[in-house]
């Protein structure tokens, strides 16, 4: 599903991204990525979706070899990667319900099937009876629960969560937990980017540590740190 | 047919999209209106001008005159009058050649001097000559057609005004030329200022862009309300200020006609039609290419 070969990112003049990582990421898998603010989680992630291009090194996500794709077809790339941040990053002017619109509008064949879609995807993250309130209106975990919903209402065969958990409290981070284990559970590939140590050492999942930009640890059931 | 049914959604999107944005950001909304309403109320009032003064300047132009004082002593013959007149007829620079007879000129005269009716009684005969007034085409040929006169024998003065005509003409000239640039100077400035409106508008959505941008919207599913919203501001404000320009250039006009009796300007000096679908063009061009600038920075996400 996603494999970074001997990927090195410099941000100029020097700061280090990435330093020659290289990790495969199988169909189907749930992997955690942990280590200290600055590590290169983000800069892992920003790559993934080509937000950002790579110095040196090869990268490529369900097959698509992102070095030569063209520029154009970076929105398609994207519609087969669901997104969720820490930040949300939900349209404040738009309701629960259409900020998932927007995400299948967007594929260009949207449909009447698509508002079922839409409405069934808030039922299953828990937010049915909240569909027409305003991302302002709802909770951290509740805006949470939204912007995963539209990651997921394409059902991409990857998704991608950077700190999903980062601004919420504990309780509301294991119920946000369950739910991307769910969305695993129905063969999607997750990558997780955390600090969350609780989490992590409680889910028993692949971990992959980064530190100062390099891979230091990728272990098939890990916990946070090293036991 | 599911294909176009997509599409017609996409439309209706893009346009919910983009009144939904211009009724949230209202304040944005109506800066960048009253910027389009002002620079086309300019341009507006600088077109209404230049077509008043086009037609202040046609009419001027129409009353130069040549005329032709013919000898008194002696007279000339009918017949060398007529022959004379059947010349002028031949021209093709000639609009209209009109003959006032020495009778004629007395009685208009008189007319004009009916006040003092004493300058009159010493007269003995009629000491004023006959005359061919000729009106031109292009009142550009006067030097031309008044130089044929030259040498003539019945003829014995020519006057035209030469002076007064060569003035006009070089003003006229320099006028219309002024008004072109300025034309073409505001034409920019309100671009500029349109497209810098709509690009603090589209910064202060830059986030909205990111966000798009990552849940794959491509750049044309971005632009599309973008544009949408520039070229109605754009259409918008072009009518209010054709509107404006317009109303305007009515009641001046009433004004100017009931105060200055000399200056007549026709009534049709001022093609509505024609300035109110100049104005909205240059509103819808405005705001397309304003948003396009404003846009074209945006994308690199």
């Amino acid at each position: 599903m996603i494999k970074f070969e001997d990927v090195t990112k410099i941000y100029p003049p020097s700061t280090v991204g990435l330093e020659r990582v290289t990790l495969h990421i199988e169909k189907g898998e749930f992997v955690f990525l942990v280590g200290p603010s600055g590590s290169g989680k983000s800069t892992f992630i920003r790559l993934l979706i080509r937000e950002i291009e790579p110095d040196r090194g090869r990268i490529s996500v369900g097959g698509r070899d992102l070095d030569t794709l063209h520029s154009w077809k970076i929105p398609h790339l994207r519609r087969n990667i669901g997104c969720v941040f820490q930040d949300f990053k939900l349209l404040s002017n738009k309701t629960a319900f259409e900020n998932v619109m927007y995400a299948l509008v967007v594929t260009g064949n949207a449909t009447n099937s698509s508002k079922k879609k839409a409405v069934e995807i808030l039922s299953l993250v828990g937010l049915g009876h909240k569909a027409d309130s305003y991302p302002h209106e709802l909770s951290g975990g509740e805006q949470q629960r939204v912007s995963i919903a539209r990651a997921f209402v394409n059902h991409p065969p990857l998704l991608v969560a950077d700190e999903p958990t980062g601004n919420l409290d504990p309780d509301t981070s294991m119920g946000i937990m369950q739910l991307l284990y769910r969305i695993n559970k129905t063969g999607t590939t997750v990558l997780m980017a955390t600090h969350d140590r609780e989490m992590v050492d409680r889910m028993r999942r692949r971990v992959v540590q980064l530190e100062a930009g390099r891979v230091v640890r990728d272990q098939k059931r890990g916990g946070y740190g090293e036991d | 047919m599911i294909r176009n049914g997509a599409a017609m959604g996409k439309i209706s999107f893009f346009f919910k999209e983009a009144f939904g944005s211009l009724r949230r950001n209202y304040f944005m909304t109506i800066a960048a209106l009253v910027t389009v309403f002002l620079s086309i109320v300019v341009l507006g009032g600088v077109l209404v001008f230049v077509f008043i003064t086009d037609a202040l300047l046609a009419e001027v132009e129409e009353k130069v005159e040549i005329t032709v004082f013919l000898k008194t002593d002696p007279d000339p013959t009918a017949d060398e009058v007529s022959a004379m007149q059947a010349q002028i007829n031949t021209w093709p620079e000639v609009k209209n050649v009109t003959y006032v007879t020495k009778e004629q000129a007395l009685e208009q005269m008189k007319e004009d001097y009916a006040d003092s009716p004493e300058i009159f009684e010493s007269l003995t005969g009629n000491p004023l000559p006959a005359s061919f007034e000729i009106s031109l085409v292009d009142p550009q040929t006067v030097d031309i057609v008044a130089a044929r006169f030259e040498g003539d024998s019945i003829v014995d003065e020519v006057r035209y005004g030469k002076e007064v005509a060569d003035k006009l003409f070089a003003f006229t000239d320099q006028a219309r030329n002024f008004m072109l640039i300025f034309i073409v100077l505001l034409g920019i400035v309100s671009i500029l200022l349109i497209s810098n409106t709509i690009r603090l508008s589209i910064f202060a959505r830059k986030r909205e862009v990111e966000i798009m941008k990552l849940v794959g919207a491509t750049n044309w599913f971005i632009r599309w309300p973008f544009l949408i919203e520039g070229i109605t501001v754009g259409f918008v404000g072009a009518l209010l200020a054709a509107a404006a320009v317009l109303a305007a250039n009515h009641y001046l006009l009433g004004r100017v006609s009931d105060n200055l009796a000399f200056l007549s300007v026709p009534v049709d000096a001022v093609p509505y039609i024609l300035v109110t679908i100049v104005l909205l063009g240059v509103g819808v061009v405005i705001g397309a290419i304003g948003s396009a600038i404003g846009l074209r920075r945006f994308l690199r996400v």
